[in-house]
Formats: structure tokens, C-alpha cells, sequence
């Protein structure tokens, strides 16, 4: 069982990770394409999407079953599936695989949910050490206006209504991204995440990606190419 | 007072804890099931409430459990968060409560049969302790014991071979017979280990069903009652010794009124 930072595979695994609202997942898109663009063999992993677990996941979120514990252990037990059957196996065949949200979510949820960080990080350590994780960095308030005029409305689990914060789902979800963002803090030093400032251009967060990206990439030597 | 193996779960309150856990240990076929339903009939003969509990029988992950072992197509870890998950689940909805409204838990297997599954699939030892760090210690285990040579007649003349009991997933080059064999005693081999480790009260489950259930007994009677586990199954797997002499109704002189029934006469056991 090899642990975090063990693993030696010809792949190279991207990561994003930042709060709902950080604009995360429009870079990781744009660099996405930008990879397909060059010719690599690109793969996107979701968090939260193994067909295993899926079911089981829902059902507890839609039934309110889940407590910091249960979803702690659902999310870990979804993501271990992803691992073992997607992502290390497409790292081993030399992919570039693409995360949109890894274990550091995983650290700054349920820890906000009051489970314990050492526990936490213990339990995701079979997971592969990615090439780079990206780190959006963005105030709340941004966060949350641009999810304002995007969605009406926050889900249940999202807006950490569980946590009883607040009646209010607006207002439990402020406080519970505030949560969320000080264990950001923790982590991106204690695992060295690249930090993109959320609040620039579009563009110019992109550029930092690609650069950064690009430069990994050229350093592999054995990165499959698209068919 | 309770306490967990190392992690508190957010928001558990273990200081008002007046029930009993008892875990039934042992592997596939062994004759928990039978065991527990003769315990929960005498305890609640003599006036105890009790909750039997069980593997993937939560009401969050129980079905998920089911449907992805039969395709077959679960990973060691993603197997083990899963069952994890399950037992997180009835740990806080069912035993928790039970063991705070005073009730005897019985529960059919426990952390240590996920421990020794995953371990004997290659996972790392501190992981795996580690995953299940936030479980109660019980206050007493009994582990039926019994070799491979005594468990496959039991297994061929009942339900027949499963995919997951023979450990298809690990030898699945081999045909059932084969395969069930080495991973049954592959699994021997850990519960031994934690038997130690964990300080299980070792019962060979060999003899006739009565017979353990007599063993049984006279050690919950034990908890029960507060009194000092007796030291038995220093690493004595194979052949524990036949069964101490056991008073078959202790209960007479108990001076625990829960307990007291004494003009019960003692049921006839269907085995």
C-alpha cells in the first residue's frame, strides 16, 4: 500500500481546490482545453462521481442522513474508488489526469465539521501526491456574490446546514465557508499548494496555469498522447 | 466510562453510556448468527433489552454495500471506507443510543473482522487501525474460533461457497474449494493476531452449538455482572480446552435484581 508521496508513475496528476465560488473550475476547463489543444492524453476526475458509491451518497444527502462522520467516511470511501480504478491506473498509462477538487477539500470540510485533522489526513494517505495543486485564493465576499448571481439558493450540505450554524442558508453558508477557509490556510502551506490570486482576470490566472503546467510537462518524459 | 480507540466523533457524548457492548467475533460460517439469536432470547428472558447489530446493516450504506459486491468490481480501500462508512453509520444511529437508553448490544462482528479483511488484502496495518480509530471499545469480545478443516463441512452442507467469502478477489485464479481455503485461513491467521492484540475471549466453536452457547453465556453473565473477565485464550486457538465446567444458571444466586428470575425454567434450546 504505498502512501502519499510514494507513488512513482509516469502520469501527471493537476488538482484545483478552492471554495464554491473561487472560479476553480472555469480555469481547470480552460486548461483542459489547452491540453487536448497540445495533444495530450487528458483525463477529468470530479470529485464526488464514482458510480459505486454514488447512490449511497445521495441518498444520504437527500434524506439528511449524513453527520460529520458519515460524510466524511462516504466522500473518502467515493474518492478511494476513483482512485483505484481511475486515477492511479491512468497515471500508470502515463495520462494527464485533472482534478477538480482532491483530498485537500476533503481536509478543510469535514475538519470545519469538527472531525479530527490528523485522523483526516491519515485516512486519505493512500492517495497520490498530485504534480501541482492549485489553490484559488478568494475573499468570501467575492465568492459569494458571484455565486448570488450565478445559482439561486444553497443545498443543504453546501451551506453546511447540518453544522446548525444557522437557520438561515445564506448566512449558514457565510459562516461555514469562513470555516472552510481558515483550514485553506493550514493546508496550503502544510502540503505546498500553488496559490493563483482568484480576484485577477480570468486570463491572467489561466497564464499562470499554463505556465506553471507547462513547465512540468516539459519535464516528462514518458506522457501517453492522444490517440 | 466508554472510550473509542483513539478519535472522539464530533458531537458523541460517551460519559452517559450505562449499557453493555458485546461483539460476537468470529469468521464466515462460524455460527455467529445462530449464537446471537439464542443470547438475545435468554437476555431478554431474564429482563435486559437488548439490539443486535450487524455488518452492512445500515441504513445508509447497507443496500450501496450489497449492490457493489455483486458486481464485483470493489477496490481493498474503496471496500473498506465503504464498510467503514456502514459501521460510522450504525455506530452513531443505533449503537450509541442503545447503549445510552441502557441496552446490551450484541453485535455480529465488529471493527475487527473489517480490520483482518483489509489486512489480509494487502492494506497497511497503521491505515487500517487508524480508519477505525473512532469505534467503542467493547466491554467484552468473544471470538469463536474454529480451523479451516472444522468450517468447510459447515460451509459445503449449508449455503455453499460465496465469491467474497472465498476471496475470489484476491485468488481468482484458483476455483472456489482452493480459494476459500487459503483466504479463510489467511483470515485464521489475523484473528489470531488480534485476538492478542485486543485481549478477545477465545471460544472454540467446534463443539455442538449448545455447548458455546453455555461458553457464552456464563461470559456475558460475567460482564453483566461487573465481574473480572476470566484470562482465558492465551494465544490457545486451535484446541481450547474443553469447555469449563459452567453453572448453567448462575442467576440463582446473582444478587443483581435485573437478573433475577429464578423460577424460569430453563428453556429448551432449539439448535
Amino acid at each position: 500500500m504505498k502512501r502519499y508521496g510514494e507513488h512513482r508513475i509516469p502520469g501527471r496528476l493537476f488538482v484545483v481546490e478552492g471554495i464554491d465560488g473561487s472560479g476553480k473550475s472555469t480555469q481547470l476547463l480552460l486548461l483542459h482545453q489547452w491540453l487536448r489543444a497540445e495533444g495530450y492524453g487528458v483525463v477529468f476526475s470530479e470529485w464526488n462521481s464514482s458510480l459505486v458509491v454514488k447512490d449511497t451518497t445521495k441518498r444520504g444527502k437527500k434524506k439528511k442522513l449524513l453527520t460529520p462522520s458519515t460524510f466524511c467516511l462516504i466522500h473518502a470511501t467515493d474518492f478511494a474508488d476513483r482512485m483505484e480504478r481511475n486515477i492511479i491506473p491512468l497515471l500508470k498509462a502515463g495520462a494527464v489526469v485533472l482534478c477538480d477538487r482532491y483530498i485537500y477539500t476533503a481536509f478543510a470540510r469535514d475538519v470545519a465539521r469538527g472531525m479530527d485533522p490528523k485522523w483526516t489526513r491519515e485516512l486519505y494517505s493512500f492517495a497520490v501526491k498530485p504534480t501541482l495543486a492549485f489553490y484559488f485564493r478568494v475573499p468570501l465576499e467575492i465568492a459569494m456574490k458571484r455565486l448570488n448571481d450565478s445559482r439561486n439558493g444553497f443545498k443543504y450540505y453546501e451551506a453546511g446546514m447540518d453544522l446548525e450554524l444557522s437557520v438561515d442558508p445564506d448566512e449558514s453558508f457565510r459562516l461555514f465557508q469562513a470555516r472552510i477557509l481558515e483550514e485553506y490556510e493550514k493546508i496550503v502551506p502544510e502540503f505546498g499548494l500553488t496559490v493563483i490570486d482568484a480576484t485577477l482576470p480570468i486570463e491572467a490566472q489561466q497564464a499562470q496555469m499554463r505556465q506553471l503546467v507547462g513547465a512540468k510537462l516539459a519535464q516528462a518524459k514518458q506522457l501517453r498522447v492522444a490517440p | 466510562m466508554k472510550e473509542t480507540y483513539g478519535v472522539a466523533l464530533p458531537g458523541m457524548n460517551l460519559g452517559d453510556l450505562v449499557g453493555k457492548l458485546i461483539v460476537i467475533e468470529g469468521t464466515d460460517g462460524v455460527g455467529r448468527s445462530t449464537q446471537i439469536s439464542l443470547l438475545k432470547e435468554w437476555l431478554e428472558q431474564q429482563g435486559r433489552a437488548v439490539l443486535d447489530t450487524g455488518l452492512s446493516r445500515s441504513g445508509l450504506a447497507g443496500k450501496g454495500i450489497k449492490r457493489a459486491k455483486q458486481g464485483h468490481t470493489l477496490g481493498r480501500i474503496t471496500l473498506s471506507l465503504f464498510y467503514a462508512s456502514d459501521f460510522a453509520d450504525r455506530l452513531e444511529n443505533e449503537i450509541v443510543p442503545a447503549l445510552r437508553a441502557g441496552f446490551v448490544v450484541l453485535t455480529d462482528r465488529y471493527i475487527y473482522s473489517l480490520m483482518a479483511r483489509a489486512m489480509v488484502r494487502g492494506l497497511a496495518p497503521e491505515w487500517v487501525r487508524n480508519v477505525h480509530a473512532f469505534a467503542l471499545k467493547p466491554d467484552a469480545t468473544f471470538y469463536l474460533r474454529i480451523g479451516v478443516d472444522d468450517l468447510i463441512p459447515r460451509v459445503v452442507f449449508s449455503r455453499g461457497f460465496d465469491y467474497w467469502e472465498s476471496g475470489m478477489d484476491l485468488y481468482a485464479s484458483e476455483d472456489m474449494y482452493d480459494s476459500f481455503r487459503r483466504y479463510q485461513s489467511a483470515l485464521l491467521e489475523q484473528f489470531d493476531k488480534l485476538a492478542e492484540e485486543y485481549k478477545f475471549e477465545v471460544i472454540d466453536a467446534s463443539p455442538d452449538p449448545r455447548t458455546v452457547f453455555e461458553q457464552l453465556r456464563a461470559g456475558i453473565l460475567g460482564v453483566l455482572l461487573g465481574e473480572p473477565q476470566p484470562v482465558k485464550g492465551d494465544g490457545a486457538p486451535a484446541g481450547v480446552a474443553a469447555p469449563a465446567p459452567v453453572d448453567l444458571l448462575p442467576v440463582d444466586s446473582s444478587p443483581s435484581p435485573v437478573l433475577v428470575r429464578p423460577e424460569q425454567p430453563e428453556k429448551e434450546l432449539k439448535l
